[in-house]
Protein backbone atom coordinates (compact mmCIF):
# COMPACT_ATOMS: atom_id res chain seq x y z
CA UNK A 1 0.00 0.00 0.00
CA UNK A 2 1.28 3.78 -0.90
CA UNK A 3 2.40 4.37 2.81
CA UNK A 4 4.21 7.53 4.14
CA UNK A 5 7.64 7.61 5.11
CA UNK A 6 8.08 8.16 8.91
CA UNK A 7 11.00 8.76 11.29
CA UNK A 8 11.79 6.03 14.44
CA UNK A 9 10.10 9.21 16.68
CA UNK A 10 7.23 8.96 15.11
CA UNK A 11 6.50 5.46 14.72
CA UNK A 12 7.48 4.94 18.33
CA UNK A 13 4.82 7.90 19.47
CA UNK A 14 1.88 6.30 17.24
CA UNK A 15 2.63 2.34 18.16
CA UNK A 16 2.24 3.38 21.90
CA UNK A 17 -0.21 5.84 21.63
CA UNK A 18 -2.36 2.94 20.18
CA UNK A 19 -1.29 0.09 23.09
CA UNK A 20 -2.74 2.71 25.76
CA UNK A 21 -5.74 3.31 23.60
CA UNK A 22 -5.27 6.57 21.98
CA UNK A 23 -5.66 7.15 18.49
CA UNK A 24 -3.69 10.28 16.24
CA UNK A 25 -7.84 11.51 15.70
CA UNK A 26 -8.87 10.62 18.94
CA UNK A 27 -11.15 7.69 17.52
CA UNK A 28 -11.68 4.47 19.46
CA UNK A 29 -9.91 1.35 18.09
CA UNK A 30 -12.83 0.28 16.40
CA UNK A 31 -14.37 3.38 15.03
CA UNK A 32 -14.57 4.25 11.45
CA UNK A 33 -13.89 8.28 10.04
CA UNK A 34 -16.62 10.05 8.48
CA UNK A 35 -17.86 8.26 5.61
CA UNK A 36 -19.59 10.08 2.93
CA UNK A 37 -21.64 7.93 0.03
CA UNK A 38 -23.13 9.21 -3.45
CA UNK A 39 -24.58 7.13 -5.90
CA UNK A 40 -25.68 7.47 -9.31
CA UNK A 41 -23.90 10.54 -10.87
CA UNK A 42 -22.53 8.88 -13.85
CA UNK A 43 -25.30 8.95 -15.79
CA UNK A 44 -23.63 6.59 -19.04
CA UNK A 45 -23.26 4.09 -16.41
CA UNK A 46 -25.64 1.25 -15.15
CA UNK A 47 -24.67 1.71 -11.57
CA UNK A 48 -22.05 4.22 -10.32
CA UNK A 49 -21.23 5.35 -6.26
CA UNK A 50 -18.12 7.27 -4.99
CA UNK A 51 -17.24 6.92 -0.94
CA UNK A 52 -15.01 8.62 0.46
CA UNK A 53 -13.86 7.77 4.51
CA UNK A 54 -12.24 10.79 5.82
CA UNK A 55 -12.76 14.36 7.68
CA UNK A 56 -13.11 17.78 6.01
CA UNK A 57 -13.60 16.15 2.51
CA UNK A 58 -9.76 14.42 2.62
CA UNK A 59 -9.53 10.96 2.95
CA UNK A 60 -9.73 7.55 0.66
CA UNK A 61 -11.74 8.54 -2.19
CA UNK A 62 -12.96 5.32 -4.54
CA UNK A 63 -15.43 5.50 -7.40
CA UNK A 64 -17.14 2.96 -8.75
CA UNK A 65 -19.19 1.90 -11.85
CA UNK A 66 -21.00 -0.99 -12.95
CA UNK A 67 -21.11 -1.57 -16.80
CA UNK A 68 -23.68 -4.29 -18.10
CA UNK A 69 -22.70 -6.37 -21.34
CA UNK A 70 -24.41 -8.85 -23.29
CA UNK A 71 -21.49 -11.91 -24.00
CA UNK A 72 -21.82 -15.23 -26.11
CA UNK A 73 -21.35 -17.86 -24.49
CA UNK A 74 -18.56 -20.40 -25.46
CA UNK A 75 -18.48 -23.74 -24.33
CA UNK A 76 -16.50 -24.47 -21.36
CA UNK A 77 -18.30 -21.80 -19.34
CA UNK A 78 -21.14 -22.18 -17.10
CA UNK A 79 -24.24 -22.79 -19.12
CA UNK A 80 -27.12 -20.69 -16.77
CA UNK A 81 -25.25 -18.32 -15.13
CA UNK A 82 -24.08 -14.88 -15.59
CA UNK A 83 -20.48 -13.20 -14.44
CA UNK A 84 -18.84 -10.29 -12.68
CA UNK A 85 -15.82 -8.94 -13.82
CA UNK A 86 -13.85 -6.38 -11.82
CA UNK A 87 -10.93 -4.30 -12.23
CA UNK A 88 -9.57 -1.73 -10.02
CA UNK A 89 -6.68 0.63 -10.92
CA UNK A 90 -5.03 3.24 -8.92
CA UNK A 91 -5.03 6.80 -10.36
CA UNK A 92 -2.11 8.37 -10.41
CA UNK A 93 -3.67 11.20 -8.66
CA UNK A 94 -3.76 9.47 -5.76
CA UNK A 95 0.45 9.31 -5.20
CA UNK A 96 3.00 9.67 -6.69
CA UNK A 97 4.27 6.61 -7.01
CA UNK A 98 0.95 5.17 -8.88
CA UNK A 99 2.24 6.63 -11.98
CA UNK A 100 3.38 4.26 -14.92
CA UNK A 101 3.65 1.05 -13.74
CA UNK A 102 3.89 1.66 -9.94
CA UNK A 103 0.28 0.38 -8.98
CA UNK A 104 0.20 -2.57 -10.86
CA UNK A 105 1.07 -4.70 -8.03
CA UNK A 106 -1.53 -2.80 -6.03
CA UNK A 107 -4.36 -2.87 -8.85
CA UNK A 108 -3.79 -6.57 -9.12
CA UNK A 109 -4.16 -7.12 -5.28
CA UNK A 110 -7.46 -4.59 -5.18
CA UNK A 111 -8.98 -6.65 -8.32
CA UNK A 112 -8.24 -9.80 -7.03
CA UNK A 113 -9.80 -9.58 -3.53
CA UNK A 114 -12.68 -8.16 -4.94
CA UNK A 115 -13.17 -10.69 -7.35
CA UNK A 116 -12.64 -13.29 -4.64
CA UNK A 117 -15.57 -11.45 -2.94
CA UNK A 118 -18.42 -11.40 -5.96
CA UNK A 119 -17.62 -14.04 -8.31
CA UNK A 120 -18.99 -17.53 -6.40
CA UNK A 121 -21.75 -17.86 -3.72
CA UNK A 122 -20.68 -15.56 -1.50
CA UNK A 123 -21.24 -12.69 -3.04
CA UNK A 124 -24.93 -13.24 -2.69
CA UNK A 125 -25.79 -12.30 -5.83
CA UNK A 126 -27.91 -14.42 -7.90
CA UNK A 127 -25.91 -14.54 -10.86
CA UNK A 128 -28.55 -17.35 -12.38
CA UNK A 129 -30.79 -14.19 -13.10
CA UNK A 130 -27.94 -13.03 -15.08
CA UNK A 131 -28.46 -15.51 -17.66
CA UNK A 132 -30.39 -14.64 -20.92
CA UNK A 133 -30.21 -17.77 -22.69
CA UNK A 134 -28.42 -20.69 -21.24
CA UNK A 135 -26.12 -21.61 -23.64
CA UNK A 136 -26.58 -18.58 -25.75
CA UNK A 137 -26.08 -14.88 -24.16
CA UNK A 138 -25.12 -14.11 -20.68
CA UNK A 139 -25.07 -10.61 -18.57
CA UNK A 140 -21.46 -9.55 -17.73
CA UNK A 141 -21.40 -7.02 -15.19
CA UNK A 142 -17.66 -4.78 -15.21
CA UNK A 143 -17.29 -3.52 -12.04
CA UNK A 144 -14.47 -1.08 -12.29
CA UNK A 145 -13.28 1.05 -9.19
CA UNK A 146 -11.26 3.72 -9.78
CA UNK A 147 -8.82 5.03 -6.56
CA UNK A 148 -8.83 8.80 -6.48
CA UNK A 149 -7.04 9.26 -3.31
CA UNK A 150 -5.62 7.26 -0.74
CA UNK A 151 -5.25 8.10 2.91
CA UNK A 152 -5.38 4.84 4.85
CA UNK A 153 -7.95 1.88 4.79
CA UNK A 154 -8.57 1.47 0.75
CA UNK A 155 -9.93 -2.05 0.66
CA UNK A 156 -12.75 -0.88 3.07
CA UNK A 157 -13.26 1.73 1.36
CA UNK A 158 -13.52 -0.16 -2.14
CA UNK A 159 -15.73 -2.44 -0.66
CA UNK A 160 -18.41 0.16 0.80
CA UNK A 161 -18.26 1.76 -3.06
CA UNK A 162 -18.67 -1.57 -5.12
CA UNK A 163 -21.79 -2.36 -2.55
CA UNK A 164 -23.19 0.91 -3.24
CA UNK A 165 -22.89 0.91 -6.30
CA UNK A 166 -24.23 -2.45 -7.49
CA UNK A 167 -27.32 -2.16 -4.75
CA UNK A 168 -28.14 1.16 -6.89
CA UNK A 169 -27.10 -0.36 -10.70
CA UNK A 170 -30.22 -1.25 -12.84
CA UNK A 171 -29.94 -2.81 -16.56
CA UNK A 172 -32.31 -3.14 -19.26
CA UNK A 173 -34.97 -5.59 -19.56
CA UNK A 174 -34.70 -8.18 -22.09
CA UNK A 175 -37.81 -10.10 -23.45
CA UNK A 176 -36.54 -13.40 -24.95
CA UNK A 177 -38.83 -14.76 -27.96
CA UNK A 178 -38.37 -18.52 -29.57
CA UNK A 179 -38.26 -18.39 -33.22
CA UNK A 180 -39.21 -21.45 -35.71
CA UNK A 181 -37.18 -21.40 -38.74
CA UNK A 182 -37.88 -22.42 -42.43
CA UNK A 183 -36.54 -25.93 -41.13
CA UNK A 184 -38.84 -26.14 -38.11
CA UNK A 185 -35.72 -25.66 -35.86
CA UNK A 186 -36.59 -23.54 -33.08
CA UNK A 187 -34.31 -21.25 -31.51
CA UNK A 188 -34.59 -18.23 -28.77
CA UNK A 189 -33.62 -14.40 -29.95
CA UNK A 190 -33.71 -11.99 -27.46
CA UNK A 191 -34.42 -8.16 -27.68
CA UNK A 192 -33.21 -5.52 -25.15
CA UNK A 193 -36.14 -3.51 -23.82
CA UNK A 194 -34.91 0.30 -24.66
CA UNK A 195 -37.09 1.92 -22.10
CA UNK A 196 -34.88 3.78 -19.16
CA UNK A 197 -37.58 3.93 -16.72
CA UNK A 198 -38.67 0.02 -16.94
CA UNK A 199 -34.44 -1.69 -15.81
CA UNK A 200 -34.11 -4.25 -13.48
CA UNK A 201 -32.47 -4.12 -10.06
CA UNK A 202 -29.50 -6.80 -9.24
CA UNK A 203 -31.03 -9.54 -8.08
CA UNK A 204 -29.55 -10.55 -4.41
CA UNK A 205 -27.34 -7.41 -4.11
CA UNK A 206 -28.31 -6.64 -0.75
CA UNK A 207 -26.45 -9.78 0.41
CA UNK A 208 -23.18 -7.89 -0.48
CA UNK A 209 -20.62 -8.30 1.94
CA UNK A 210 -18.80 -5.31 3.14
CA UNK A 211 -14.83 -5.91 4.50
CA UNK A 212 -13.52 -4.84 7.86
CA UNK A 213 -9.91 -4.35 7.97
CA UNK A 214 -8.03 -4.96 11.27
CA UNK A 215 -4.31 -3.11 11.42
CA UNK A 216 -2.08 -5.07 14.42
CA UNK A 217 0.00 -2.25 15.44
CA UNK A 218 2.20 -3.45 18.82
CA UNK A 219 0.30 -5.55 20.82
CA UNK A 220 -3.29 -3.89 20.03
CA UNK A 221 -5.42 -3.97 16.44
CA UNK A 222 -7.04 -1.50 15.21
CA UNK A 223 -9.97 -0.58 12.33
CA UNK A 224 -9.89 2.00 9.46
CA UNK A 225 -6.31 3.04 9.73
CA UNK A 226 -5.38 6.06 8.88
CA UNK A 227 -2.03 7.26 6.54
CA UNK A 228 0.35 7.30 9.58
CA UNK A 229 -1.20 4.32 11.16
CA UNK A 230 -1.31 2.17 8.30
CA UNK A 231 2.54 3.40 7.86
CA UNK A 232 3.34 1.48 11.30
CA UNK A 233 1.31 -1.78 10.63
CA UNK A 234 2.66 -4.65 10.99
CA UNK A 235 0.18 -7.39 9.65
CA UNK A 236 -3.43 -6.29 8.38
CA UNK A 237 -6.25 -9.00 8.17
CA UNK A 238 -9.25 -8.29 5.97
CA UNK A 239 -12.74 -10.17 7.11
CA UNK A 240 -15.75 -9.98 4.49
CA UNK A 241 -18.92 -10.10 6.39
CA UNK A 242 -22.42 -10.96 5.07
CA UNK A 243 -25.71 -9.31 6.45
CA UNK A 244 -26.34 -12.78 7.86
CA UNK A 245 -23.22 -12.28 9.53
CA UNK A 246 -21.33 -14.95 7.48
CA UNK A 247 -17.59 -15.00 6.70
CA UNK A 248 -17.23 -14.29 3.09
CA UNK A 249 -14.18 -13.57 2.46
CA UNK A 250 -10.58 -13.26 4.99
CA UNK A 251 -7.28 -12.07 3.77
CA UNK A 252 -3.91 -11.66 5.45
CA UNK A 253 -1.46 -9.26 4.50
CA UNK A 254 1.58 -7.60 5.96
CA UNK A 255 5.41 -8.53 5.27
CA UNK A 256 6.69 -8.22 8.77
CA UNK A 257 4.89 -11.06 10.91
CA UNK A 258 1.81 -13.06 11.43
CA UNK A 259 -1.08 -13.40 13.88
CA UNK A 260 -1.03 -16.01 16.79
CA UNK A 261 -3.82 -17.90 16.43
CA UNK A 262 -5.86 -16.61 19.32
CA UNK A 263 -5.37 -13.28 18.33
CA UNK A 264 -6.90 -14.69 14.84
CA UNK A 265 -10.31 -15.82 16.66
CA UNK A 266 -10.47 -12.91 18.46
CA UNK A 267 -10.53 -10.22 15.35
CA UNK A 268 -12.90 -12.86 14.29
CA UNK A 269 -15.09 -12.37 16.99
CA UNK A 270 -14.74 -8.92 16.79
CA UNK A 271 -15.60 -8.17 12.95
CA UNK A 272 -18.73 -10.56 13.67
CA UNK A 273 -19.53 -8.05 16.38
CA UNK A 274 -19.54 -4.87 14.57
CA UNK A 275 -20.58 -6.16 11.32
CA UNK A 276 -23.91 -5.30 12.42
CA UNK A 277 -23.71 -1.74 13.17
CA UNK A 278 -21.61 -1.54 9.77
CA UNK A 279 -24.43 -2.48 7.82
CA UNK A 280 -26.69 -0.40 9.59
CA UNK A 281 -24.64 2.93 8.98
CA UNK A 282 -24.02 1.63 5.30
CA UNK A 283 -27.66 1.49 4.93
CA UNK A 284 -28.42 4.95 6.25
CA UNK A 285 -25.56 6.52 4.17
CA UNK A 286 -26.90 4.73 1.12
CA UNK A 287 -31.03 5.60 1.70
CA UNK A 288 -29.66 9.31 2.04
CA UNK A 289 -27.70 8.91 -1.14
CA UNK A 290 -30.67 7.63 -3.02
CA UNK A 291 -33.24 10.08 -1.82
CA UNK A 292 -31.51 13.10 -3.45
CA UNK A 293 -33.49 12.83 -6.37
CA UNK A 294 -31.93 14.83 -10.10
CA UNK A 295 -34.58 16.90 -9.93
CA UNK A 296 -32.97 18.68 -6.75
CA UNK A 297 -29.39 18.54 -8.54
CA UNK A 298 -28.51 21.79 -10.33
CA UNK A 299 -27.41 21.02 -14.06
CA UNK A 300 -24.10 22.45 -13.54
CA UNK A 301 -20.33 20.45 -13.74
CA UNK A 302 -20.53 20.79 -9.88
CA UNK A 303 -22.89 18.52 -9.21
CA UNK A 304 -19.90 15.50 -9.20
CA UNK A 305 -18.07 17.45 -6.70
CA UNK A 306 -20.93 19.45 -5.08
CA UNK A 307 -22.06 18.60 -2.04
CA UNK A 308 -19.31 15.46 -1.46
CA UNK B 1 -7.11 -11.69 -19.77
CA UNK B 2 -7.47 -10.29 -23.26
CA UNK B 3 -6.70 -13.00 -25.47
CA UNK B 4 -5.91 -10.52 -27.99
CA UNK B 5 -1.68 -10.27 -26.70
CA UNK B 6 0.19 -11.34 -29.91
CA UNK B 7 3.51 -13.22 -28.20
CA UNK B 8 5.92 -11.58 -30.55
CA UNK B 9 8.67 -13.70 -28.78
CA UNK B 10 7.77 -17.23 -29.54
CA UNK B 11 6.62 -19.48 -32.67
CA UNK B 12 3.04 -19.43 -31.83
CA UNK B 13 0.40 -22.09 -32.35
CA UNK B 14 -2.73 -21.37 -34.32
CA UNK B 15 -4.31 -18.11 -33.16
CA UNK B 16 -7.39 -20.01 -31.85
CA UNK B 17 -7.38 -23.12 -30.12
CA UNK B 18 -9.46 -24.95 -27.44
CA UNK B 19 -9.08 -27.70 -25.00
CA UNK B 20 -11.29 -30.50 -25.99
CA UNK B 21 -14.67 -30.89 -24.10
CA UNK B 22 -15.78 -34.27 -22.67
CA UNK B 23 -19.49 -34.35 -23.48
CA UNK B 24 -20.25 -37.29 -21.27
CA UNK B 25 -20.60 -36.13 -17.24
CA UNK B 26 -19.86 -39.68 -16.17
CA UNK B 27 -17.33 -38.04 -13.90
CA UNK B 28 -17.71 -39.77 -10.54
CA UNK B 29 -18.69 -37.84 -7.42
CA UNK B 30 -15.59 -36.83 -5.52
CA UNK B 31 -17.31 -38.13 -2.34
CA UNK B 32 -19.41 -40.91 -2.68
CA UNK B 33 -17.47 -43.65 -1.18
CA UNK B 34 -14.98 -41.43 0.61
CA UNK B 35 -12.30 -39.98 -0.76
CA UNK B 36 -11.00 -41.23 -3.81
CA UNK B 37 -7.56 -41.76 -2.82
CA UNK B 38 -8.87 -43.41 0.64
CA UNK B 39 -7.70 -40.43 2.80
CA UNK B 40 -9.78 -39.81 5.92
CA UNK B 41 -10.78 -36.20 5.88
CA UNK B 42 -7.97 -34.43 8.02
CA UNK B 43 -5.20 -36.59 6.27
CA UNK B 44 -2.64 -34.52 4.11
CA UNK B 45 -1.62 -36.15 0.70
CA UNK B 46 2.11 -37.73 1.25
CA UNK B 47 4.89 -35.48 0.79
CA UNK B 48 8.29 -35.86 -0.88
CA UNK B 49 11.18 -33.35 -0.72
CA UNK B 50 14.29 -32.63 -1.96
CA UNK B 51 16.84 -29.87 -1.44
CA UNK B 52 19.57 -29.15 -3.73
CA UNK B 53 19.71 -28.83 -7.57
CA UNK B 54 17.14 -31.23 -9.91
CA UNK B 55 19.85 -32.69 -11.38
CA UNK B 56 22.06 -34.07 -8.69
CA UNK B 57 23.64 -37.53 -8.95
CA UNK B 58 24.26 -39.36 -5.97
CA UNK B 59 27.28 -41.41 -6.45
CA UNK B 60 30.93 -42.01 -4.75
CA UNK B 61 32.77 -40.16 -6.69
CA UNK B 62 30.84 -36.51 -6.42
CA UNK B 63 31.69 -34.71 -3.61
CA UNK B 64 28.39 -33.00 -3.40
CA UNK B 65 25.85 -31.73 -5.77
CA UNK B 66 26.58 -30.12 -9.59
CA UNK B 67 26.54 -26.82 -9.33
CA UNK B 68 23.55 -24.74 -9.41
CA UNK B 69 23.63 -20.68 -9.53
CA UNK B 70 20.92 -20.83 -7.19
CA UNK B 71 21.86 -20.37 -3.70
CA UNK B 72 19.20 -22.76 -2.81
CA UNK B 73 16.50 -24.84 -4.37
CA UNK B 74 14.08 -27.79 -3.64
CA UNK B 75 11.55 -29.96 -5.15
CA UNK B 76 8.68 -30.42 -3.70
CA UNK B 77 5.76 -33.16 -4.35
CA UNK B 78 2.45 -33.63 -1.96
CA UNK B 79 0.15 -36.52 -3.80
CA UNK B 80 0.17 -34.87 -7.55
CA UNK B 81 1.26 -31.56 -6.95
CA UNK B 82 4.47 -31.00 -7.88
CA UNK B 83 6.44 -27.37 -7.41
CA UNK B 84 10.20 -26.51 -8.02
CA UNK B 85 11.97 -23.80 -6.41
CA UNK B 86 15.12 -21.69 -6.63
CA UNK B 87 16.11 -19.25 -4.00
CA UNK B 88 18.85 -16.45 -5.06
CA UNK B 89 20.42 -14.49 -2.55
CA UNK B 90 21.37 -12.69 -0.60
CA UNK B 91 22.16 -10.59 -3.19
CA UNK B 92 22.42 -6.77 -3.94
CA UNK B 93 19.18 -5.09 -3.23
CA UNK B 94 17.45 -2.84 -5.18
CA UNK B 95 17.71 0.22 -3.01
CA UNK B 96 20.93 1.10 -1.66
CA UNK B 97 20.07 2.51 1.73
CA UNK B 98 17.71 -0.13 2.69
CA UNK B 99 18.09 -0.95 6.49
CA UNK B 100 16.45 -4.49 6.21
CA UNK B 101 16.26 -6.82 2.98
CA UNK B 102 13.98 -8.09 1.06
CA UNK B 103 12.12 -10.59 0.12
CA UNK B 104 10.73 -11.38 -3.21
CA UNK B 105 8.94 -13.60 -4.84
CA UNK B 106 8.02 -15.32 -8.32
CA UNK B 107 5.14 -17.95 -9.04
CA UNK B 108 4.18 -19.06 -12.18
CA UNK B 109 2.49 -21.86 -13.40
CA UNK B 110 3.89 -23.99 -16.25
CA UNK B 111 1.35 -24.08 -19.34
CA UNK B 112 0.72 -27.72 -18.83
CA UNK B 113 0.47 -27.84 -15.26
CA UNK B 114 -3.15 -27.04 -14.54
CA UNK B 115 -6.28 -29.61 -15.57
CA UNK B 116 -8.37 -27.20 -16.13
CA UNK B 117 -6.76 -25.08 -19.17
CA UNK B 118 -3.54 -24.39 -20.81
CA UNK B 119 -1.98 -21.84 -19.17
CA UNK B 120 0.03 -18.70 -21.19
CA UNK B 121 3.29 -18.34 -21.03
CA UNK B 122 2.64 -14.23 -19.85
CA UNK B 123 1.69 -14.07 -16.49
CA UNK B 124 -1.89 -13.69 -15.45
CA UNK B 125 -3.39 -11.90 -12.16
CA UNK B 126 -3.63 -14.53 -10.25
CA UNK B 127 0.18 -15.26 -10.23
CA UNK B 128 1.18 -12.15 -9.85
CA UNK B 129 -1.14 -12.10 -6.74
CA UNK B 130 0.01 -15.52 -5.79
CA UNK B 131 3.59 -14.17 -6.16
CA UNK B 132 2.04 -11.35 -3.28
CA UNK B 133 0.43 -13.97 -1.31
CA UNK B 134 3.39 -15.86 -1.17
CA UNK B 135 5.89 -13.05 0.23
CA UNK B 136 3.36 -11.95 2.83
CA UNK B 137 3.36 -15.88 4.23
CA UNK B 138 6.94 -16.28 4.06
CA UNK B 139 8.68 -12.93 4.71
CA UNK B 140 7.61 -12.40 8.36
CA UNK B 141 10.09 -15.92 8.92
CA UNK B 142 12.82 -14.35 7.16
CA UNK B 143 15.61 -12.46 9.46
CA UNK B 144 15.43 -9.34 7.46
CA UNK B 145 16.99 -6.91 9.38
CA UNK B 146 20.47 -9.46 9.13
CA UNK B 147 20.74 -8.57 5.37
CA UNK B 148 20.64 -5.16 5.03
CA UNK B 149 20.72 -3.21 1.11
CA UNK B 150 20.30 -7.51 0.01
CA UNK B 151 17.32 -8.79 -1.89
CA UNK B 152 16.06 -12.71 -1.51
CA UNK B 153 14.42 -13.77 -4.36
CA UNK B 154 12.67 -17.22 -4.47
CA UNK B 155 10.99 -18.11 -8.32
CA UNK B 156 8.32 -21.00 -7.93
CA UNK B 157 7.24 -22.99 -10.85
CA UNK B 158 4.58 -25.18 -10.55
CA UNK B 159 5.28 -28.03 -12.40
CA UNK B 160 2.10 -29.80 -11.75
CA UNK B 161 -0.85 -29.10 -10.25
CA UNK B 162 -3.99 -30.60 -8.43
CA UNK B 163 -6.15 -28.42 -6.27
CA UNK B 164 -5.61 -24.30 -6.66
CA UNK B 165 -5.48 -23.76 -2.47
CA UNK B 166 -3.40 -27.09 -2.42
CA UNK B 167 -0.72 -25.74 -4.66
CA UNK B 168 -0.66 -22.10 -2.92
CA UNK B 169 0.20 -24.31 0.40
CA UNK B 170 2.50 -26.68 -1.53
CA UNK B 171 4.63 -23.48 -2.86
CA UNK B 172 4.58 -21.72 0.93
CA UNK B 173 6.16 -25.62 2.02
CA UNK B 174 8.77 -25.66 -1.06
CA UNK B 175 9.51 -22.05 -0.62
CA UNK B 176 10.43 -22.43 2.46
CA UNK B 177 12.26 -25.75 2.30
CA UNK B 178 14.78 -24.01 -0.18
CA UNK B 179 14.99 -20.87 2.03
CA UNK B 180 16.61 -23.26 4.68
CA UNK B 181 18.52 -25.12 1.40
CA UNK B 182 20.55 -21.50 0.77
CA UNK B 183 21.38 -20.94 4.49
CA UNK B 184 19.02 -17.72 4.88
CA UNK B 185 18.56 -16.88 8.66
CA UNK B 186 15.23 -17.60 9.66
CA UNK B 187 13.09 -17.38 12.82
CA UNK B 188 11.21 -20.85 11.78
CA UNK B 189 9.85 -22.66 9.02
CA UNK B 190 6.54 -21.76 7.78
CA UNK B 191 4.15 -24.59 6.89
CA UNK B 192 1.34 -24.40 5.24
CA UNK B 193 -1.83 -26.53 4.84
CA UNK B 194 -5.42 -25.79 3.24
CA UNK B 195 -8.82 -27.10 3.64
CA UNK B 196 -12.02 -27.36 1.73
CA UNK B 197 -15.42 -27.18 3.14
CA UNK B 198 -17.74 -29.63 1.82
CA UNK B 199 -21.66 -29.22 2.97
CA UNK B 200 -20.81 -28.78 6.84
CA UNK B 201 -17.63 -30.77 6.86
CA UNK B 202 -14.00 -29.23 6.56
CA UNK B 203 -12.22 -31.66 4.56
CA UNK B 204 -8.42 -31.19 4.87
CA UNK B 205 -5.85 -31.24 1.40
CA UNK B 206 -8.30 -31.49 -1.31
CA UNK B 207 -7.39 -32.30 -5.03
CA UNK B 208 -8.61 -30.74 -7.84
CA UNK B 209 -12.29 -32.71 -8.40
CA UNK B 210 -12.92 -32.33 -4.30
CA UNK B 211 -12.35 -28.85 -4.36
CA UNK B 212 -14.57 -27.83 -7.28
CA UNK B 213 -17.27 -29.40 -4.95
CA UNK B 214 -16.42 -27.73 -2.53
CA UNK B 215 -18.25 -24.40 -1.27
CA UNK B 216 -15.36 -22.86 0.43
CA UNK B 217 -11.72 -22.96 0.95
CA UNK B 218 -9.47 -22.11 3.50
CA UNK B 219 -5.10 -22.01 3.56
CA UNK B 220 -3.25 -21.20 6.34
CA UNK B 221 0.32 -20.73 6.59
CA UNK B 222 1.78 -21.43 10.27
CA UNK B 223 5.24 -21.17 11.84
CA UNK B 224 4.85 -23.78 14.92
CA UNK B 225 7.84 -22.56 17.05
CA UNK B 226 6.58 -18.86 16.71
CA UNK B 227 3.36 -20.34 17.20
CA UNK B 228 1.71 -17.24 14.34
CA UNK B 229 -0.50 -17.56 11.59
CA UNK B 230 1.84 -15.58 8.73
CA UNK B 231 -1.23 -16.17 6.20
CA UNK B 232 -4.31 -17.35 5.94
CA UNK B 233 -7.34 -17.08 3.21
CA UNK B 234 -10.53 -17.83 3.14
CA UNK B 235 -12.26 -18.28 -0.33
CA UNK B 236 -16.08 -18.41 -0.16
CA UNK B 237 -18.70 -18.44 2.53
CA UNK B 238 -18.73 -19.81 6.09
CA UNK B 239 -20.09 -19.35 9.12
CA UNK B 240 -17.96 -18.00 11.97
CA UNK B 241 -18.16 -21.32 13.79
CA UNK B 242 -17.09 -22.80 10.65
CA UNK B 243 -14.10 -20.47 9.65
CA UNK B 244 -12.81 -21.19 13.69
CA UNK B 245 -13.18 -24.88 13.20
CA UNK B 246 -10.87 -24.66 10.08
CA UNK B 247 -8.45 -21.73 11.61
CA UNK B 248 -7.71 -24.67 14.55
CA UNK B 249 -7.70 -27.66 12.51
CA UNK B 250 -5.65 -26.51 9.82
CA UNK B 251 -2.86 -25.22 12.02
CA UNK B 252 -2.44 -28.55 13.57
CA UNK B 253 -2.20 -30.41 10.54
CA UNK B 254 0.68 -27.65 9.51
CA UNK B 255 2.31 -28.43 12.66
CA UNK B 256 2.29 -32.10 10.98
CA UNK B 257 3.66 -31.08 7.78
CA UNK B 258 6.04 -28.73 9.63
CA UNK B 259 7.35 -31.79 10.90
CA UNK B 260 7.56 -33.76 7.81
CA UNK B 261 9.82 -30.41 6.56
CA UNK B 262 12.01 -31.07 9.50
CA UNK B 263 12.96 -34.43 8.85
CA UNK B 264 13.71 -34.21 4.88
CA UNK B 265 15.83 -31.24 5.78
CA UNK B 266 17.74 -33.26 9.00
CA UNK B 267 18.10 -35.79 6.49
CA UNK B 268 19.39 -34.00 3.49
CA UNK B 269 22.10 -33.26 5.77
CA UNK B 270 23.40 -36.45 6.45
Amino acid sequence: MASLTLSPAEQDYITRGIEKGFRGDGRAGLDRREVTLRTNMISQANGSARCRTGYLGIGTDVLVGIKAEVCSWKPGEPEDKGTIVCNVECSPSAAQEFEGRGAEELNVELTQLLDRILNGPQSGIDLAKLCIIPKQDYWVLHVDALVLDVKGSIIDTLVWATRAALLSSKRPKVVVESIKDEDGNVHSEFDVVDDAEDQVALEGAENLPLTVTFNQIGKRYVVDASEQEEAVTQARLTVAVSPQTEICAVQKSGLMRGFPPSLLSEILQTARRIAREEFSRFNDLFTAANSTSAADEPSTGSTFLGTF
Amino acid sequence: MSTNVVDRRRVNGPARSVEPLYTSADTAESFVNGREDKRTLDQVRPIFMKTGPLSAQESELSLSATASAASGSAFYEQGKIRISCAVYGPRQGRKSNARMGSFDCDFRYAPFSCSWKRRSHIKAADEKEISLMLEHAIAPAIRVEAYPKACIDAFVTVIESDGRAATIAAAINCISAALADAGIEMYDSVAACSMGLRGSQWVADCTQSEEDVSSCSVLIAFMPSADEITYILQHGKSTPEQTDQAVQTCTNLCTRVYAVICRYLQSSLV
